[in-house]
């Protein structure tokens, strides 16, 4: 049994050994992948059917992680971005850490940025690892909204606020081949500070941000391999975000020049 | 009578620049090695007594057996407490 808030996932059982089934704890939905397969057979209840957003958003994303993770596209927690010099980042940290803060003052310093919090490692170019990301707004905790200028739009069922990347003078992108990766948390003091990570540091950390790795036994030598060969391909970094970062973002370009 | 081990079913390694990485997909737990534990653990994905894994190090490494010796003893010892290795049957 795997569980992720309001889901849980189940795999195998004896008499079908290799299927995957999701079930929603909210309302009764359930889904079910054979092994190997790309197709997930999934079926609403009328219940789960009138609370069709918080479906989408808690059940079927789970069941779509599921199925982008046959067809080669692994979840993680984390965000992207491409900084002014075209050099792509993955923005990860534990939950509260400061990845959508981060990825918002990035975008108000005019890096283009995707997703802030889920996004999908795959395989990209000349046997680089990518990492994909869907549009989805960049959500922030109240308190931090009053220090951006664009309004955004309180969120009920995240409990944030949302702002799309253009609304905080940035343009959204979709992919990027990691060039450094920010292992970031919020820390006291004034000062953003650095330090550099080994490829088996990041890996490891990596490992933490994508836990659906250890879901799967058939998918998860094909999900470690990637993010180990992500952890090769780039310059890792642990970064305490401090207050200077509001002011300055590119400072974080300095850090890891 | 020779005791052999093996890697747990429910692991899988990668490595990272000659390090490794250790997912234990059973007690969802994972670990970081050096070359000479990653190595040991590939070794282990067939069956080796304590003797054979010592043969692989003092091949690899070039070391005296009485080092490689303690080395794989306080391995498997550290390995069999995290359950990443199990005892096994046949050669």
């Amino acid at each position: 049994m795997f569980r992720q808030p309001g889901v849980a996932i189940r795999y195998g059982s004896p008499d079908r050994p290799g299927v995957v089934c999701v079930q929603w704890q909210t309302a009764r939905a359930h889904a079910t992948l054979e092994p190997g397969s790309t197709i997930a057979q999934v079926a609403l209840s009328a219940a789960a059917a009138r609370r069709l957003d918080e479906c989408i958003r808690v059940f079927l994303n789970a069941v779509l992680i599921l199925v982008l993770r046959r067809a080669g596209w692994h979840h993680l927690h984390g965000g992207i971005a491409l900084d002014p010099d075209g050099r792509g980042w993955l923005i990860a940290g534990e939950p509260g850490a400061g990845k959508s803060t981060t990825t918002a003052l990035l975008a108000r310093s005019g890096w283009r940025v995707g997703n802030d919090d889920a996004v999908f490692v795959g395989c990209g170019s000349e046997n680089r690892v990518a990492v994909t990301a869907a549009r989805t707004p960049i959500a922030l905790r109240a308190p931090v909204t009053p220090r951006f200028a664009a309004r955004g739009v309180f969120a009920p069922e995240r409990k944030k606020v949302v702002y799309w990347p253009e609304e905080l003078g940035s343009r959204w992108i979709d992919r990027i081949e990691p060039a450094i990766i920010a292992f970031v948390s919020a820390g006291p003091g004034l000062t953003t500070r650095a330090w550099p990570l080994t490829p088996r540091e990041a890996a490891a950390r990596l490992i933490r941000s994508s836990a659906w790795v250890m879901l799967e036994p058939a998918l998860a030598q094909g999900h470690l391999d990637l993010l180990g060969r992500l952890a090769r391909q780039v310059r890792s970094f642990r970064i305490r975000l401090a207050e200077d970062l509001f002011e300055y973002p590119g400072r974080l370009q300095e850090l890891t020049a | 009578m020779t005791t052999y081990y093996r890697q747990h079913p429910g692991l899988r390694l990668t490595n990272v620049e000659d390090e490794g990485i250790v997912l234990h997909l059973d007690t969802r737990r994972y670990f970081s090695v050096n070359e000479t534990g990653l190595l040991i653990l590939e070794a282990l994905h067939r069956p080796q007594s304590a003797e054979q894994l010592v043969d692989v190090l003092v091949e690899r490494y070039q070391v005296a057996p009485e080092l490689a010796r303690d080395c794989v003893a306080q391995f498997l010892t550290s390995c069999q407490d995290s359950e990443l290795v199990v005892h096994s049957d046949a050669a």
